[in-house]
């Protein structure tokens, strides 16, 4: 297909909202026929707006996900084969060796190595598929230790920073006995939480800690609680700005995952700055 | 001249497109190795994006997933492959925190509609960009400061939360005329940082 330059021009103006998302639908597939057509003025510019806009993570702070992730993707990519390229030539398949097809005059023991064969193969697969399942079992358990050491890890190197600021959260309802403490370290811009007489969660909620901000609620993360009376939760990120913008912290409980905004009750509150 | 963590960098990118040849072959191995270069920039972007730190864990096991499946879909025209995962982070990222948002706002033409299956996108998210070089961090991060705060701002609400031009005129109560000079003026400050390292 044939593009005019005073269209592919045109076009141009669409690399921006395209990269930022923001072009609808019909106007989104239209710029991508386009695209495939080789334009190369527009390749070229949305090259160099990809390259320009994949500095912005570079300019947070770099910390590496719980090794937890680690070993939960090396588990889940295990059984999993990647994808070959679709224009590479399939790669001949060695053709099934049959076992040779019984011919007339063979003689009875080439039949009983047959049936030996057949035995060992189906005995070799079901120790395989066992093995399989033990190591597989046995990866999860690592994996589940693996991440309670790294939890208990960021909690003990949370602990050596010079600054510690600690401020407690108060249970909302009295009677409840629930109280919690923040530890905030100003420098990191990280806090740590642990909360104590608050009630397991029920099925399908989670608890979930906010920081007021300009008398708006800002999600810092969601958490367990267990059945344990004393539960301290991870090493949790506060949100951009000045920490003295912060009026208050807040944990409610929310749905699975967590809400945008507080939906739930509130169970424990700091006092407001 | 160029500055020595750009020349690193270079290095990485070489590196990185052998790693991922590997992966293609299935070795784990290249997998992990990409994972401890980028894994410390993609997880706090995560957590920007869905601000959890469940997602954010889970947003990382998917991109890399999807680097672990579809390494086949990456070929040198594509860019950097830290470019590359940037772009697929992103995508899921929209597709998990504005499915909705999308479905309201898809007809807007300047909409807020993430190309979340576009893989176009993909395709063409090239870029010599940076990763877990420090130094080569420290130089993009000085480079940046020639960004206004506001112009900073601005791509920042666009970039991570998807932000339409004429939302943020509304909310920020400035001309849209001034945003769009602003965001334009923002994305060419960024394109001077990239088109340094490319060099």
């Amino acid at each position: 297909m044939t593009v005019k330059t005073e269209e592919r021009h045109a076009q141009l103006e669409l690399c921006i909202p395209y990269v930022f998302g923001r072009l609808n639908p019909g106007n989104r597939k239209q710029f991508e026929a386009h695209l495939t057509t080789g334009c190369e003025q527009c390749s070229g510019e949305l090259s160099g707006l990809y390259g320009a806009i994949a500095l912005m993570p570079l300019l947070l702070r770099q910390e590496a996900p719980p090794s937890g992730v680690r070993q939960r993707l090396l588990s889940r990519i295990s059984s999993k084969k990647p994808d070959q390229p679709r224009n590479e030539r399939p790669t001949p398949q060695r053709e099934k060796i049959a076992p040779p097809a019984a011919q007339p005059g063979h003689s009875w023991y080439l039949y009983a190595t047959i049936v030996l064969g057949i035995l060992l193969n189906i005995a070799l697969a079901i120790w395989v598929n066992q093995l399989v399942g033990t190591t597989a079992s046995r990866s999860v358990q690592i994996a589940d230790l693996t991440s309670e050491l790294h939890k208990k890890q960021e909690v003990l190197d949370f602990l050596k920073a010079q600054r510690i600021e600690i401020l407690p959260l108060a249970g909302v309802d009295v009677g409840s006995g629930a109280y919690g403490k923040l530890l905030l370290d100003p420098d990191k811009r990280s806090a740590l939480l642990q909360t104590a007489s608050l009630p397991a969660q029920s099925e399908g909620k989670q608890y979930q800690l906010w920081a007021l901000k300009e008398k708006k609620y800002f999600s810092i993360g969601v958490f367990d609680v267990t059945s344990e009376k004393v539960n301290i939760v991870r090493v949790m990120a506060l949100p951009a700005g000045e920490k003295q913008d912060i009026e208050g912290f807040a944990v409610t409980l929310e749905p699975k995952g967590g809400s945008v905004q507080p939906t739930g009750p509130v169970q424990l509150r700091s006092a407001t700055r | 001249m160029q500055h020595s963590a750009f020349v690193q960098k270079q290095q990485h990118d070489r590196e990185d497109a052998e790693l991922l040849k590997r992966v293609q072959r299935a070795d784990q191995r290249a997998l992990s190795s990409l994972y401890d270069r980028y894994a410390p920039v993609l997880y706090p972007f995560s957590l920007r994006m869905t601000g959890s730190p469940e997602a954010a864990e889970n947003l990382v096991q998917d991109v890399f997933g999807q680097v672990w499946e579809k390494a086949a879909s990456y070929t040198s025209h594509h860019g950097s492959v830290y470019a590359w995962m940037v772009a697929l982070c992103r995508v899921k990222a929209m597709e998990k925190i504005r499915p909705t948002t999308q479905k309201r706002k898809g007809q807007e033409d300047e909409g807020t509609s993430p190309r979340g299956s576009s893989e176009i996108e993909q395709k063409t998210a090239v870029a010599e960009t940076i990763v877990t070089l420090k130094g080569y961090t420290e130089e993009v991060r000085n480079s940046l400061r020639s960004l206004s705060k506001l112009e900073l701002r601005l791509l920042e609400l666009s970039y991570y939360e998807g932000q339409s031009q004429s939302d943020l005129a509304r909310m920020l109560r400035i001309p849209l005329g001034t945003i769009k000079a602003k965001m334009r003026r923002g994305i060419q400050k960024l394109r001077q940082v990239s088109a340094q390292e490319a060099k």
